[in-house]
Protein backbone atom coordinates (compact mmCIF):
# COMPACT_ATOMS: atom_id res chain seq x y z
CA UNK A 1 0.00 0.00 0.00
CA UNK A 2 2.37 2.13 -1.01
CA UNK A 3 -0.31 5.21 -2.05
CA UNK A 4 -1.11 4.81 1.68
CA UNK A 5 2.58 6.06 2.60
CA UNK A 6 1.74 8.54 -0.08
CA UNK A 7 -1.49 9.96 1.22
CA UNK A 8 -0.21 10.77 4.52
CA UNK A 9 2.73 12.46 2.77
CA UNK A 10 0.19 14.85 1.37
CA UNK A 11 -1.75 15.24 4.91
CA UNK A 12 1.33 15.90 6.32
CA UNK A 13 2.05 18.85 3.47
CA UNK A 14 -1.26 20.08 3.66
CA UNK A 15 -1.09 20.63 7.25
CA UNK A 16 2.10 22.51 7.04
CA UNK A 17 0.63 24.92 4.69
CA UNK A 18 -2.21 25.59 7.01
CA UNK A 19 -1.53 27.82 9.40
CA UNK A 20 -0.48 29.76 6.63
CA UNK A 21 -3.81 30.26 5.76
CA UNK A 22 -6.10 31.42 8.37
CA UNK A 23 -9.10 29.84 10.14
CA UNK A 24 -10.26 27.74 6.85
CA UNK A 25 -11.82 24.37 6.98
CA UNK A 26 -10.61 22.57 4.02
CA UNK A 27 -13.69 21.77 1.13
CA UNK A 28 -11.46 19.67 -1.46
CA UNK A 29 -7.64 18.34 -2.39
CA UNK A 30 -6.87 19.13 -5.73
CA UNK A 31 -3.56 17.07 -7.06
CA UNK A 32 -1.58 15.81 -9.64
CA UNK A 33 -0.78 12.81 -10.41
CA UNK A 34 1.47 11.81 -13.09
CA UNK A 35 1.55 9.23 -15.63
CA UNK A 36 5.38 8.04 -15.14
CA UNK A 37 4.59 8.60 -11.14
CA UNK A 38 4.13 4.76 -10.01
CA UNK A 39 0.78 6.22 -8.44
CA UNK A 40 -2.54 5.04 -9.22
CA UNK A 41 -5.57 7.64 -8.63
CA UNK A 42 -7.85 5.17 -7.40
CA UNK A 43 -5.97 3.86 -4.52
CA UNK A 44 -4.45 7.40 -3.47
CA UNK A 45 -8.20 8.65 -3.33
CA UNK A 46 -9.08 5.50 -1.06
CA UNK A 47 -5.67 5.88 0.78
CA UNK A 48 -6.64 9.81 1.78
CA UNK A 49 -9.67 9.12 3.06
CA UNK A 50 -7.90 6.69 5.78
CA UNK A 51 -4.99 9.23 5.95
CA UNK A 52 -7.45 12.32 6.63
CA UNK A 53 -9.58 10.80 8.95
CA UNK A 54 -8.68 12.35 11.95
CA UNK A 55 -6.69 15.35 10.86
CA UNK A 56 -7.41 18.52 10.51
CA UNK A 57 -8.83 18.23 7.03
CA UNK A 58 -11.13 15.33 7.66
CA UNK A 59 -13.80 15.08 5.26
CA UNK A 60 -11.70 17.07 2.62
CA UNK A 61 -12.53 15.86 -1.08
CA UNK A 62 -9.73 14.51 -3.29
CA UNK A 63 -9.75 15.85 -6.69
CA UNK A 64 -7.38 14.04 -8.75
CA UNK A 65 -6.07 15.01 -11.94
CA UNK A 66 -3.71 12.91 -13.87
CA UNK A 67 -0.99 14.32 -16.14
CA UNK A 68 1.16 12.98 -18.65
CA UNK A 69 4.95 13.03 -16.56
CA UNK A 70 6.35 12.09 -13.24
CA UNK A 71 4.43 14.64 -10.82
CA UNK A 72 3.57 13.95 -7.56
CA UNK A 73 1.93 17.28 -6.95
CA UNK A 74 -0.35 19.18 -4.70
CA UNK A 75 -1.85 21.88 -6.81
CA UNK A 76 -4.33 23.57 -4.59
CA UNK A 77 -7.02 23.81 -1.85
CA UNK A 78 -10.45 24.46 -2.07
CA UNK A 79 -11.31 26.55 1.17
CA UNK A 80 -14.06 28.12 2.77
CA UNK A 81 -13.72 30.27 6.03
CA UNK A 82 -14.07 28.97 9.51
CA UNK A 83 -17.26 31.13 10.66
CA UNK A 84 -16.58 33.72 13.53
CA UNK A 85 -19.10 32.35 16.15
CA UNK A 86 -17.56 28.55 15.85
CA UNK B 1 -19.67 31.24 2.50
CA UNK B 2 -18.10 30.99 -1.04
CA UNK B 3 -15.19 28.48 -1.74
CA UNK B 4 -11.96 30.15 -2.67
CA UNK B 5 -9.13 28.45 -4.30
CA UNK B 6 -5.32 28.72 -3.04
CA UNK B 7 -2.85 27.88 -5.26
CA UNK B 8 0.04 25.49 -3.26
CA UNK B 9 1.87 23.53 -6.07
CA UNK B 10 4.21 21.43 -3.70
CA UNK B 11 5.76 18.03 -3.89
CA UNK B 12 3.35 15.58 -2.45
CA UNK B 13 6.64 13.64 -1.38
CA UNK B 14 9.00 16.73 -1.00
CA UNK B 15 9.95 16.00 2.83
CA UNK B 16 11.51 12.30 1.28
CA UNK B 17 13.14 14.41 -1.62
CA UNK B 18 14.72 16.64 0.64
CA UNK B 19 15.79 13.48 3.01
CA UNK B 20 17.17 12.33 0.07
CA UNK B 21 18.83 15.54 -0.96
CA UNK B 22 20.47 15.48 2.12
CA UNK B 23 21.69 11.89 2.00
CA UNK B 24 23.57 12.36 -1.25
CA UNK B 25 25.12 15.61 0.02
CA UNK B 26 26.56 13.49 3.10
CA UNK B 27 27.70 10.93 0.52
CA UNK B 28 28.92 13.35 -2.21
CA UNK B 29 31.30 14.85 1.00
CA UNK B 30 33.06 11.74 1.20
CA UNK B 31 33.25 10.64 -1.54
CA UNK B 32 31.25 7.74 -1.21
CA UNK B 33 28.95 6.00 -3.97
CA UNK B 34 26.02 4.15 -3.54
CA UNK B 35 24.00 2.15 -5.71
CA UNK B 36 20.63 0.95 -4.82
CA UNK B 37 19.53 -2.55 -6.16
CA UNK B 38 15.26 -3.20 -7.01
CA UNK B 39 13.59 -6.20 -8.47
CA UNK B 40 10.64 -8.48 -7.81
CA UNK B 41 11.18 -10.85 -4.40
CA UNK B 42 12.76 -13.74 -5.61
CA UNK B 43 14.65 -12.13 -8.61
CA UNK B 44 18.07 -12.61 -6.91
CA UNK B 45 19.00 -9.32 -5.16
CA UNK B 46 20.21 -11.26 -2.17
CA UNK B 47 22.84 -13.47 -4.33
CA UNK B 48 24.07 -10.78 -6.88
CA UNK B 49 24.68 -8.38 -3.97
CA UNK B 50 26.31 -11.60 -1.88
CA UNK B 51 28.38 -11.61 -5.10
CA UNK B 52 29.40 -8.25 -5.81
CA UNK B 53 30.44 -7.18 -1.83
CA UNK B 54 32.70 -10.53 -2.41
CA UNK B 55 34.33 -9.37 -5.15
CA UNK B 56 34.06 -5.36 -4.59
CA UNK B 57 35.72 -5.72 -1.12
CA UNK B 58 39.23 -7.05 -2.58
CA UNK B 59 39.81 -3.20 -3.57
CA UNK B 60 37.03 -0.95 -2.46
CA UNK B 61 35.76 -0.61 1.37
CA UNK B 62 32.34 -1.88 0.96
CA UNK B 63 29.22 -1.91 2.95
CA UNK B 64 25.30 -2.73 2.61
CA UNK B 65 21.74 -2.04 3.68
CA UNK B 66 19.07 -4.44 3.22
CA UNK B 67 15.04 -3.64 3.46
CA UNK B 68 12.82 -6.55 3.96
CA UNK B 69 9.13 -6.32 5.88
CA UNK B 70 10.37 -9.00 8.46
CA UNK B 71 13.45 -10.94 9.38
CA UNK B 72 17.49 -10.41 9.13
CA UNK B 73 17.92 -13.43 6.83
CA UNK B 74 19.41 -11.49 4.32
CA UNK B 75 21.36 -9.12 6.73
CA UNK B 76 22.82 -12.65 7.91
CA UNK B 77 23.61 -13.89 4.11
CA UNK B 78 25.33 -10.81 3.47
CA UNK B 79 27.58 -10.61 6.29
CA UNK B 80 29.43 -13.79 5.36
CA UNK B 81 31.07 -11.90 2.83
CA UNK B 82 32.65 -10.02 5.56
CA UNK B 83 31.57 -6.45 4.90
CA UNK B 84 29.09 -4.40 7.59
CA UNK B 85 25.65 -4.85 6.55
CA UNK B 86 22.28 -3.60 8.10
CA UNK B 87 19.23 -4.72 8.07
CA UNK B 88 16.13 -2.53 7.82
CA UNK B 89 12.98 -4.02 8.67
CA UNK B 90 10.30 -1.83 7.38
CA UNK B 91 6.88 -3.68 9.01
CA UNK B 92 4.61 -3.45 6.47
CA UNK B 93 5.77 -0.89 4.36
CA UNK B 94 6.49 -2.04 0.88
CA UNK B 95 9.51 0.12 0.21
CA UNK B 96 12.40 1.89 1.78
CA UNK B 97 12.90 5.50 1.86
CA UNK B 98 15.23 8.50 2.60
CA UNK B 99 14.58 8.48 6.25
CA UNK B 100 15.19 4.59 6.69
CA UNK B 101 18.36 5.16 4.90
CA UNK B 102 19.38 7.74 7.62
CA UNK B 103 18.71 6.01 10.69
CA UNK B 104 20.12 2.60 9.11
CA UNK B 105 23.79 4.71 8.39
CA UNK B 106 23.26 4.77 11.77
CA UNK B 107 26.79 3.98 13.63
CA UNK B 108 28.74 4.02 10.22
CA UNK B 109 31.33 5.88 9.47
CA UNK B 110 31.03 6.89 5.88
CA UNK B 111 34.66 8.11 5.44
CA UNK B 112 35.69 4.69 6.05
CA UNK B 113 33.92 3.92 2.99
CA UNK B 114 34.15 3.71 -1.09
CA UNK B 115 30.60 1.98 -2.18
CA UNK B 116 27.61 1.32 0.21
CA UNK B 117 25.04 -1.14 -1.51
CA UNK B 118 20.95 -0.29 -0.94
CA UNK B 119 19.23 -3.65 -1.36
CA UNK B 120 15.46 -2.49 -1.36
CA UNK B 121 12.07 -4.36 -0.29
CA UNK B 122 11.15 -7.04 -3.73
CA UNK B 123 8.59 -4.86 -5.26
CA UNK B 124 8.76 -3.43 -8.44
CA UNK B 125 6.20 -0.86 -8.06
CA UNK B 126 6.16 1.39 -4.98
CA UNK B 127 10.37 1.96 -4.88
CA UNK B 128 9.76 3.63 -8.08
CA UNK B 129 8.71 6.74 -5.98
CA UNK B 130 11.17 6.82 -3.37
CA UNK B 131 14.68 9.01 -4.14
CA UNK B 132 17.01 7.25 -1.25
CA UNK B 133 19.98 9.98 -2.16
CA UNK B 134 21.39 6.70 -4.42
CA UNK B 135 23.73 8.20 -7.00
CA UNK B 136 23.00 4.69 -8.82
CA UNK B 137 19.69 2.52 -9.45
CA UNK B 138 20.10 -1.17 -10.97
CA UNK B 139 16.89 -2.59 -11.75
CA UNK B 140 16.84 -6.40 -11.58
CA UNK B 141 14.94 -8.67 -13.66
CA UNK B 142 15.57 -12.65 -13.18
CA UNK B 143 15.33 -15.08 -16.84
CA UNK B 144 12.40 -17.09 -15.05
CA UNK B 145 10.22 -14.08 -14.70
CA UNK B 146 9.01 -13.42 -18.09
CA UNK B 147 10.15 -11.22 -20.93
CA UNK B 148 7.31 -8.93 -20.33
CA UNK B 149 8.11 -7.37 -17.11
CA UNK B 150 9.60 -4.11 -17.87
CA UNK B 151 6.41 -3.67 -19.98
CA UNK B 152 4.29 -4.36 -16.84
CA UNK B 153 6.34 -2.15 -14.70
CA UNK B 154 7.82 0.53 -17.08
CA UNK B 155 7.94 2.88 -13.96
CA UNK B 156 10.59 1.06 -12.25
CA UNK B 157 12.90 0.60 -15.41
CA UNK B 158 12.19 4.08 -16.15
CA UNK B 159 13.83 5.23 -12.73
CA UNK B 160 16.63 3.21 -13.47
CA UNK B 161 20.38 4.04 -14.81
CA UNK B 162 21.41 -0.15 -15.83
CA UNK B 163 18.76 -3.29 -15.98
CA UNK B 164 20.01 -6.66 -15.02
CA UNK B 165 19.22 -9.72 -16.31
CA UNK B 166 19.86 -12.00 -13.07
CA UNK B 167 19.63 -16.06 -13.36
CA UNK B 168 21.31 -16.07 -17.14
CA UNK B 169 22.40 -19.33 -16.12
CA UNK B 170 19.13 -20.66 -15.98
CA UNK B 171 18.05 -19.12 -19.59
CA UNK B 172 18.20 -22.13 -21.69
CA UNK B 173 16.12 -24.17 -19.33
CA UNK B 174 13.25 -21.54 -19.34
CA UNK B 175 13.46 -20.85 -23.26
CA UNK B 176 14.54 -17.49 -21.92
CA UNK B 177 13.80 -15.36 -24.77
CA UNK B 178 17.01 -12.49 -24.81
CA UNK B 179 16.19 -10.70 -28.06
CA UNK B 180 12.15 -10.05 -26.49
CA UNK B 181 13.70 -8.94 -22.95
CA UNK B 182 16.24 -6.15 -24.67
CA UNK B 183 13.46 -4.89 -27.20
CA UNK B 184 11.46 -4.56 -23.99
CA UNK B 185 13.55 -2.87 -22.12
CA UNK B 186 14.90 -0.91 -25.19
CA UNK B 187 11.05 0.05 -25.33
CA UNK B 188 10.37 1.53 -21.95
CA UNK B 189 13.81 3.49 -21.36
CA UNK B 190 15.90 3.50 -25.04
CA UNK B 191 19.79 3.25 -24.36
CA UNK B 192 19.46 1.93 -20.94
CA UNK B 193 22.92 -0.33 -20.09
CA UNK B 194 21.52 -3.63 -19.69
CA UNK B 195 23.89 -6.45 -18.25
CA UNK B 196 23.39 -10.05 -17.97
CA UNK B 197 25.00 -11.59 -15.40
CA UNK B 198 24.70 -15.06 -13.02
CA UNK B 199 25.72 -14.89 -9.43
CA UNK B 200 25.91 -18.75 -9.80
CA UNK B 201 28.36 -19.10 -12.04
CA UNK B 202 29.69 -15.50 -11.74
CA UNK B 203 28.83 -14.85 -15.66
CA UNK B 204 28.81 -11.45 -15.88
CA UNK B 205 29.82 -10.07 -12.95
CA UNK B 206 33.22 -8.35 -14.01
CA UNK B 207 30.94 -6.35 -16.67
CA UNK B 208 29.11 -5.12 -13.55
CA UNK B 209 32.58 -4.46 -11.29
CA UNK B 210 32.89 -2.58 -14.69
CA UNK B 211 30.51 -0.35 -14.46
CA UNK B 212 30.61 0.65 -10.72
CA UNK B 213 34.03 1.62 -10.93
CA UNK B 214 32.78 4.04 -13.67
CA UNK B 215 31.76 7.64 -12.65
CA UNK B 216 28.16 8.32 -11.54
CA UNK B 217 26.45 11.17 -13.06
CA UNK B 218 24.00 13.89 -11.36
CA UNK B 219 20.85 11.69 -10.72
CA UNK B 220 19.23 14.86 -8.77
CA UNK B 221 17.41 15.90 -11.31
CA UNK B 222 15.68 12.62 -12.48
CA UNK B 223 14.14 12.13 -9.40
CA UNK B 224 10.64 10.91 -9.87
CA UNK B 225 7.88 12.96 -8.30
Amino acid sequence: MHELSIAMSLVDTICEELPKLGAVVVRAVHVRIGALSGVVPDALTFAFDVAADGSRIAGARLDVECTQGRELELAALEVVDEPANR
Amino acid sequence: MNPRIVEVRKDILKKNDVAAAALRRRFDATGLIVTSLVSSPGAGKTAFLERTLSMARARHRVAALVGDLATECDAERLRRSGVPVRQITTGTVCHLDAEMIERALGELTLADLDWLFIENVGNLVCPASYDLGEHRRAVLLSVTEGEDKPLKYPTIFNTADVAIVTKIDLAAAVDFDRDAVLRNIDSVRPGLDVLEVSAKTGEGLDRWLALLEQPVSDRTVESTA
